[in-house]
């Protein structure tokens, strides 16, 4: 079986490897690979380029919902978004939510894959319960969270588990400005770690077996042996997880605030692409909307670039 | 104290099923409330196990004051899905042969547009993006919430790159003797060979598209373009308190999930491998 793997962007992007050098006569395919391609280009540019660019235009210009044309006012929408405190306060949550989201589930998921890289019988059935979170939407998974977080004295099914273990006062989660943004990411972990827990998978099974068992033999401990057998077998895969969490707790928070919270209580939960979406399709300000935009994007090309100082780094740990 | 290796083995056995069940506890609940009467579901301390099967929870859904999901939402997002996933696939297959393959000018253009596609989100060109839908007059039809989601092709052109990218040079120079153009070997021998990426593919973008809920709440505001995401997220938050009960929520949910666990169970090798790669079972 050959083997298909999920493009690595970062990889991708930055050395594109060259066709190995062939020593017969270059052959030259541009007309075909013109018409092959075709397709596929016209319908990319029409709806990504042009609207990157258009955005990029949009946010230079002043266009709202009590104008006709968009109208040059250079670079006024980002002087306004750089005083506006709405816009600091919604990077923070952005960044708050990203942290103590995609951290808990490199950590988590790399324990659950742990957890069953190992054969029994109903292998394949104990599995399909670790993954199967994998298959609801942010939509169906918002619906029936608001009633596990419901609020009220012990009426939400968390509360009560919580209870259970010794907690008596158990948070208001969605209707709490200090709990509400963690139950989101509760939500949105609990939705990424299928993902990741299979990324983190195929790196363990890479670790032959014979290595582990021989490990315990020689009386490694499990501190040891996570440092030196199954750290180095997993790292190599530990930038790609990065990237896929992040990828979904930026594109799929949405989903949530706009179903659980619409930003609220009191803007607690409100991330710069819920701030860009009530902006525009709210209160109809597209121009200031679009330099918003090109804000969340500045700051995802941020984290990409302190993910891959990161991983040149983990990788020599 | 010595701990015999079955013993160990035993306790990974049973942590790895504990474990299991904490981690698909709020899909298990869903499906026992689906069968619960409201009563029973506002009972305190909550009960987990349905002391009798309300099953009429199930066609509540459909019809009646309690209803939660239309027909045609349900229409809506198989035609949407259909469309986006079996577009996309067409042009995502055909433009890995080119960046994978074929030798032209711009190909290391093309491969890092679609590397940079993957990190824009469609919240930040959502503006421009109906802009552009609704200058092609198409906002509000079926064509207007497919081809701008069918549009995104950066993550599934990779995917078919990495792919077709190892498949012997040896096969395409026989073709080429045989005297096939690229148009013939994309159809008879990229197509059948890459079927493994292609299942992967699907399982993936099958699944994104059911679960999208932003353009579609975009592109279809009229309202009889509504998928079965925004009919969810619609269900029991009137303002005026919840009108609809929990439980035929709960089974609301669980009709719009239950074809994406079938096709996800069906193809969760599939899934595995696109993501990780082969080796993984």
């Amino acid at each position: 079986m050959s083997v298909t793997q999920l493009p690595d962007p970062l990889l991708v992007s930055l050395n594109t490897p060259a066709a190995p050098a062939r020593p017969r006569r270059r052959r030259r395919d541009g007309r075909w690979a013109a018409v092959l391609v075709l397709p596929n280009m016209a319908m990319f540019t029409v709806f990504i380029v042009v609207p990157v660019l258009g955005g990029l235009y949009l946010s230079f210009t002043s266009w709202d919902i009590t104008n006709g044309l968009p109208k040059w006012i250079g670079l006024t929408n980002y002087r306004q978004m750089f005083h506006d405190p709405a816009v600091w306060q919604a990077s923070e949550t952005t960044l708050k939510y990203i942290a103590f989201g995609v951290i808990p589930t490199m950590i988590i998921s790399l324990w659950l894959a742990m957890l069953i890289n190992f054969r029994f019988r109903f292998y394949t059935l104990v599995r399909s319960l670790y993954l199967i979170p994998a298959a609801m939407s942010f939509a169906a998974s918002a619906v029936v969270w608001r009633y596990i977080f419901q609020d009220g004295p012990g009426y939400g099914i968390l509360d009560f588990v919580i209870s259970k273990f010794g907690v008596s006062n158990p948070p208001d989660w969605l209707a709490s400005t200090t709990w509400a943004l963690p139950a989101l990411d509760i939500i949105t972990i609990w939705l990424s770690l299928p993902i990741a827990t299979i990324l983190y998978l195929a790196a363990l099974q890479r670790i032959p077996d014979s290595v582990i068992e021989a490990s315990t033999l020689d009386g490694c401990g499990p501190v040891r042996r996570i440092r030196y057998i199954i750290w180095p077998g997993v790292r190599y895969m530990t930038p790609l997880v990065a990237i896929v969490a992040l990828l979904s707790f930026t594109n799929g928070s949405f989903d949530l605030v706009n179903i659980l919270t619409k930003g609220d209580p009191i803007g607690s939960t409100q991330t710069l692409i819920y701030y860009i979406y009530f902006e525009s399709f709210g209160l109809g300000f597209w121009g200031y909307a679009a330099a918003l935009s090109i804000l969340q994007i500045v700051i995802i090309a941020g984290i990409l670039l302190i993910l891959r100082g990161l991983s040149s780094l983990v990788n020599r740990w | 104290m010595v701990i015999s290796p079955r013993v160990t083995r035993r306790i990974r056995i049973v942590t790895a099923v504990i474990v299991g069940l904490v981690m698909s506890a709020p899909l298990l609940y869903m499906l026992a409330g689906s069968l619960m009467s409201n009563s029973q579901l506002s009972v305190q301390p909550p009960q987990y196990i349905p002391n009798s099967l309300h099953f009429g929870n199930y066609p509540a859904a459909f019809h009646g004051q309690t209803q939660v999901i239309q027909l045609r939402s349900f229409v809506n997002s198989v035609v949407f899905t259909v469309g986006a996933v079996g577009l996309q696939w067409a042009l995502c297959i055909s433009g890995g042969l080119v960046i994978a393959k074929m030798r032209f000018r711009s190909r290391g253009l093309i491969t890092v547009l679609f590397a940079i596609s993957l990190f824009i989100p469609l919240i930040t060109t959502l503006i421009p993006t109906f802009v552009v839908t609704y200058k092609l007059g198409i906002i509000n039809t079926y064509e207007g919430l497919i081809l701008p989601i069918a549009a995104q092709t950066g993550f599934g052109s990779l995917l078919f790159r990495q792919y077709i990218k190892q498949l012997p040079e040896e096969l395409f120079d026989a073709a080429r003797i045989d005297g096939a153009n690229w148009w013939l070997m994309l159809r008879r021998l990229v197509i059948p060979l890459a079927r493994p990426a292609t299942a992967a593919y699907l399982a993936i973008s099958v699944l994104t598209a059911w679960n999208m809920y932003l353009w579609p709440l975009v592109a279809a505001e009229g309202g009889s373009l509504q998928v079965l995401t925004q009919t969810l997220a619609n269900a029991g938050t009137s303002s005026l308190g919840q009108v609809t009960p929990q439980n035929v929520i709960y089974a609301s949910v669980v009709i719009v999930t239950l074809p994406m666990i079938i096709v996800f169970l069906a193809v969760q090798p599939a899934f595995i491998r696109g993501l990780a790669g082969s080796g993984v079972d």
